[in-house]
């Protein structure tokens, strides 16, 4: 048995959301428990599932040094009180 | 990603700030068997509700109603599924040690199923009182949960629940609306389960319960059984019903009911098994079991039993 994670999406709506887990033989029984479990009343339009095995995962310290690159941000605080400033003056 | 804490001071911190707990997180080991148990107990109730719910399909009255009991008992069937999904992934017990527990007498389950749904009117009851009060608790749960993959699948399961509870008062209403028999049939009903259907709430919360402190649970066991009380009190007896409760009383400056002192020793008995029928129910789900290996041996290509 595998455990397989369940994706579903409803058409013109969001991404890709992850919905939960199950135990399946194969493919196959794992995209019929999928809807049974997950999509008894329409919940999604499409449904992905993944093996747990073959999600390739990040590991942490892979990850966290992108959560420090102000570098990519700008809040643009300087430039709007330039712009508000440049409003009242003329105001 | 997964994040740990090196003392409980710095969790119960995180956990107080809002913070969600998921799976791969280095939860403290309290912590962890406290949620474990907590969804393990959930999810034998949806089991053992779903086998309740099953031995009814082929007795339920018309086939509207008996589609919807089919729906129904997939509903409690599926909602096992998910919680057990959920619980093993802590890896405290595998699903099959928790169904191996189950079956043996060894884990608990909600109160209510250690009693006989007797008449069509106790199922009745049931898919009212006890949906709703299931409903409640669970709402309270997912209000404020701090464990994020309970709190997630919780979602879908309070949606369903909704979906039976608005089903038993429908069925509610069409016998109170119905003959003299059916009415009494309902209060027979009524009488039998609208204490089961409250205890399910439990007595009150522990100052120390860790299940609050943990945000867990999110309100205490009394809070929600008076919410309970408050809104099905004056609707049972809209519909016309009398409430079992001899020392019931109404306090009209507050607006508030009070059904009196509630004798605990019948949930007690539950909790050890002990209940009416709680031997008949736990060998009757141990016999389906067995009954049904060859379904999941053709669902796993015959390498499990």
């Amino acid at each position: 048995m595998h455990v397989y994670e369940v994706f579903i999406k409803k058409d013109g709506r969001d991404e890709f959301r992850h919905v939960g887990a199950l135990e399946a033989a194969n493919d196959d029984l794992a995209l019929v428990l999928a809807r049974e479990s997950y999509l008894r009343r329409a919940e999604g339009d499409r449904m992905w599932v993944v093996r747990r095995d073959h999600v390739v995962a990040a590991a942490d310290d892979f990850v966290e040094p992108n959560a420090d690159k102000p570098h990519r941000h700008h809040d643009g605080a300087a430039v709007a009180a330039r712009r508000k400033a440049a409003r009242q003056s003329q105001g | 990603m997964a994040r740990s804490w090196s003392t409980m001071e710095d969790f119960e911190a995180f956990l107080d700030g809002g913070g969600l707990v998921e799976v791969d997180d280095d939860m403290p080991q309290p912590y962890r068997q406290a949620v474990f148990s907590f969804i393990e107990m959930h999810a034998n109730s949806e089991l053992m509700g779903g086998l309740t719910e099953r031995d009814w399909i082929p007795k339920t009255p018309g086939l509207r109603h008996k589609m919807a009991v089919l729906a129904k008992t997939q509903d409690e069937i599926g909602h096992g599924h998910l919680l057990y999904m959920v619980a093993a992934d802590l890896g405290v017990k595998t699903r099959a040690q928790m169904l191996e527990d189950l079956f043996a007498g060894r884990s608990r389950f909600h109160n209510v199923f250690h009693y006989r749904a007797v008449t069509w009117g106790d199922q009745v009851a049931i898919a009212f009182l006890v949906d709703a009060a299931a409903l409640i608790s669970q709402q309270a749960v997912f209000k404020n949960c701090s464990y994020g993959p309970y709190k997630r699948i919780l979602l879908r399961i309070i949606a369903e629940e909704g979906f039976h509870m608005r089903l038993g008062e429908d069925r509610m209403m069409r016998i109170a609306e119905g003959t003299g028999p059916q009415r009494r049939m309902f209060q027979e009903s009524l009488d039998r389960w609208f204490w089961p259907a409250l205890q399910l709430f439990g007595p009150d919360s522990k100052p120390d319960d860790v299940l609050l402190r943990w945000h867990i649970k999110s309100e205490r066991n009394e809070v929600l059984r008076d919410r309970w009380v408050q809104k099905f009190v004056p609707m049972l007896q809209s519909y016309g019903f009398t409430i079992p409760a001899p020392e019931l009383s109404y306090d009209a400056e507050a607006r508030r009911w009070d059904v009196g002192p509630i004798d605990w020793e019948p949930l007690e008995r539950t909790l050890a098994q002990g209940g009416p029928d709680s031997a008949r129910r736990i060998r009757e789900a141990a016999d389906n079991w067995s009954r049904t290996s060859w379904v999941r041996a053709a669902m796993s290509n015959g390498t499990a039993a």
